[in-house]
């Protein structure tokens, strides 16, 4: 995976019960509408925890990560398919 | 589980679905974590390097392995298993026991507490597990290995003498290579031929471990499960790292022990433990690997103090190769400790770790650390068999 660790802007649907779902993101000038969640994990820096989504717009493989700490999202890496 | 960080790298990506994967690591030197069954079937295996695993699957495609997703996995899986019994103990990051004979008015049956179990664990994270059923540890260890992947194999009490008969040793938790080496030399070579062995034998040339390997060989464990709360205390806190190349600069194993050391008092600062005796361990480039100690006249665990001891272990060694491996451990272990430092010096020792602590608790580990360690990669690169979800032994992985 090409990692970019760009911040980006996404839509997201935060549902009860502390799921928050990515549904489309803006990357370079592209809005790519999320057609997969192929996986969820979370972890840790520091006192941050980050949500991260192994996302597909049905053509790539995308990492987005969000930051509770400071409500940001990230693209952190692409993976052409 | 099973093949599980390449499993789960396949479910991250689907594209590498059915296709024979290596998960290695990020460091220079790559040997293979795990692989797909995929790629087992051309023959690569665990442990192999990268250029081994290419001569036997040319289409082998390489995985950085991302250990944060490993452990956050792990835990929701054993969070799954503690929803049908609080009798869980974590073997490693992919293998628990379950006592579920109290939960069994509850869920029907063990064989249904498996399935529920599989059916949640492929649901929620995509991911498939074998399962062992049988009355005792050491059992359903070994019925989980007899169908993989996705595998319930259930041994009845009254078949145990019936399966064993056949089950070669070194299928037996416990039974390791040199062990099964020792064995053959009597002739055995199934559970059938060890529990039928005179134990007396077996105690004169293995001493208490003869007695249990009697049993393993009869099917018998009367080992508990112990979930983590009933754990025994640890008896040490250790970190070790693999360089990225062998090395023989002195200035060079410094920076590695001082960043060690850091990991190690910063463990230990966190669930209150202090050491008296400090272990540093050097494995040379030809994988000769010993350990020398030294116990100081109190209990730490300020990392300069634990460095200022390894370095003085040392400096009592004549290294005659390069070095390939070093590890720092505190033992002698005092638990649940805070003590305050009498004099200034050691309480602005001990306030200075604390500040430290207080940022990198706040920004992540080495946000603020020793200058000789600045622009340097820092923490765990790999998980611990000794792994665990929670707790000393809980450690956070990159």
């Amino acid at each position: 995976m090409q990692r970019l660790a760009e911040r980006v802007k996404v839509a997201a649907i935060f549902a009860p019960g502390c799921q928050v779902k990515p549904v489309w993101f803006e990357w370079r000038s592209q809005k790519h509408a999320i057609t997969r969640l192929s996986f969820f994990w979370k972890d840790h820096l520091g006192g941050a925890s980050r949500l991260h989504f192994a996302v597909s717009d049905g053509s790539n493989l995308f990492e987005l990560v969000f930051d509770t700490s400071d409500q940001n999202w990230t693209l952190e890496g692409v993976e052409e398919q | 589980m099973n093949a599980f960080f390449a499993s789960v790298e396949q479910q991250s990506n689907p594209a590498l679905r059915g296709k024979p994967i290596a998960v290695i690591g990020a460091a220079k030197r790559t040997i293979i974590t795990t692989c797909s069954y995929e790629a087992r079937a051309f023959g690569v295996k665990t442990g192999m390097n990268s250029w081994q695993a290419r001569q036997k699957c040319p289409e082998l495609i390489f995985v950085v392995g991302n250990n944060r997703k490993y452990t956050y996995t792990s835990k929701q899986i054993i969070g799954i298993m503690r929803e049908y019994t609080p009798l869980v103990e974590v073997f490693s990051i992919d293998e628990a026991f379950l006592d579920v004979t109290g939960c069994l008015s509850l869920f029907g049956s063990a064989e249904r507490i498996a399935l529920l179990i599989k059916e949640r664990i492929g649901k929620e994270l995509g991911l498939t597990c074998s399962i062992g059923i049988a009355p005792n540890k050491l059992l359903a260890k070994l019925a989980s290995d007899m169908q993989k992947p996705d595998g319930l194999t259930v041994i009845e009490p009254d078949k145990v003498s019936q399966v064993m008969e056949r089950v070669p040793i070194q299928d037996l938790c416990g039974i390791g290579a040199k062990m099964q080496q020792h064995l053959a030399k009597f002739g055995i070579r199934t559970c059938g031929d060890l529990g039928r062995f005179p134990v007396e034998i077996l105690k004169r040339n293995f001493g208490v471990t003869g007695e249990r390997l009697h049993y393993m060989g009869l099917g018998l464990d009367s080992a508990p499960v112990v979930p983590e709360e009933e754990a025994e205390e640890v008896k040490s806190v250790g970190h070790s790292t693999t360089l990225d190349n062998d090395i023989t600069e002195r200035r060079e194993i410094l920076i590695y022990l001082l960043q060690l050391s850091e990991m190690v008092g910063r463990r230990a600062r966190k669930y209150q433990v202090a050491g008296r005796t400090i272990t540093l361990t050097v494995r040379y480039a030809d994988f000769t690997t010993f350990s020398r100690q030294e116990s100081r006249a109190s209990h730490t665990n300020n990392s300069e103090a634990i460095y200022q001891a390894a370095v003085k272990i040392l400096e009592s060694l004549e290294l005659t190769q390069a070095v390939r491996l070093l590890g720092v451990k505190i033992s002698n272990l005092r638990h649940h400790t805070e003590q305050l430092p009498l004099f200034p010096a050691e309480r602005k020792k001990a306030l200075l770790a604390n500040a430290m602590d207080d940022v990198n608790n706040k920004f992540g580990d080495f946000a603020v650390t020793f200058g000789s360690l600045l622009g340097k990669e820092s923490g765990s690169k790999v998980i611990s068999p000794a792994w665990r979800p929670e707790g000393v032994r809980n450690v956070d992985v990159d």
